[in-house]
């Protein structure tokens, strides 16, 4: 299992995100409460202190009409986003890459707010906007030619631990690429 | 089943031929034959060339590990259902 640790954080991150995304991109404004209780007033501080804001994404207050169900939509995405076996800042990175690829407007640009809170500079987010793109592009070729998988034994060397991971151990091809 | 017929290397002309021994060194892998997407963007270089500078480019490791990028690359794949 530990193995296996952050690609079970990295799928339950990315269904979080999307699950935050469509709500937020939907018409839902008139589910918003005019004014929460007391209870999703008590989330909403939570939230805003989790992400260090005066405001509360519109993806929570979407819900907030049910403070029970807001508790708990709030609860799970703390737990995908907090640190983990994979770095709060690497998962903000990943949800901006699966917003990007699903089109959310309001995951996008919360995301890119978010990996820009955390530290990722302009270059660190033209990285994985550049990384989305290309395997954006890789895989509709590949799709579009039902191309089949030939590449899971070939990937080239890299020295770099898996994300949350130790050092890689010796391997049978040296580490360096071009 | 992919829908066109994958040309094997010896049908690719000669420097598209050396490119395919790079990506024996990138790979370090000494395959059969080049990956599928190898040769499919090999079969337009003008455009293979650009396209494949550009992901090497990206996958690069900079602010990012590469490690990190992969699992990016992970996930859009995932999103979009990508087998390959």
């Amino acid at each position: 299992m530990a193995d296996d640790a952050p690609w079970y954080e990295a799928a339950l991150l990315v269904g979080v995100t999307n699950a935050l995304n469509v709500v937020a991109d939907s018409p839902l404004e008139s589910l918003e409460p005019a004014s929460p209780g007391a209870e999703a007033q008590a989330v909403f501080a939570e939230i805003r202190a989790f992400y260090d804001r005066t405001d509360v994404p519109v993806a929570f207050r979407r819900v907030a009409a049910d403070p029970g169900y807001l508790a708990d939509v709030w609860g799970a995405a703390r737990r995908a986003f907090a640190d983990n076996t994979l770095t709060r800042r690497h998962k903000e990175a990943l949800a901006f890459a699966v917003s990007v690829t699903t089109r959310s407007p309001f995951g996008t640009a919360f995301h890119l707010g978010e990996m820009r809170r955390l530290g990722v500079t302009e270059r660190g987010a033209m990285e994985v906007l550049g990384v989305t793109q290309m395997f954006s592009s890789y895989t509709k070729i590949a799709d579009t030619l039902q191309l089949e998988p030939d590449m899971d034994h070939l990937a080239a060397g890299d020295p770099s631990p898996a994300p949350g991971g130790a050092p890689a151990r010796s391997r049978s091809r040296p580490p360096e690429a071009p | 089943m992919p829908t066109v017929r994958l040309r094997d290397a010896e049908e690719y002309p000669e420097p598209i031929q050396k490119l395919f021994e790079a990506a024996k060194a990138w790979f370090k892998y000494d395959f059969a034959q080049p990956p599928a997407m190898s040769r499919v963007m090999a079969w337009d270089p003008e455009l293979g060339g650009f396209h494949g500078r550009a992901m090497k480019r990206a996958m690069t490791p900079g602010e990012w590990t590469r490690a990190e990028k992969e699992m990016v690359a992970a996930v859009v794949s995932g999103v979009n259902a990508c087998a390959y």
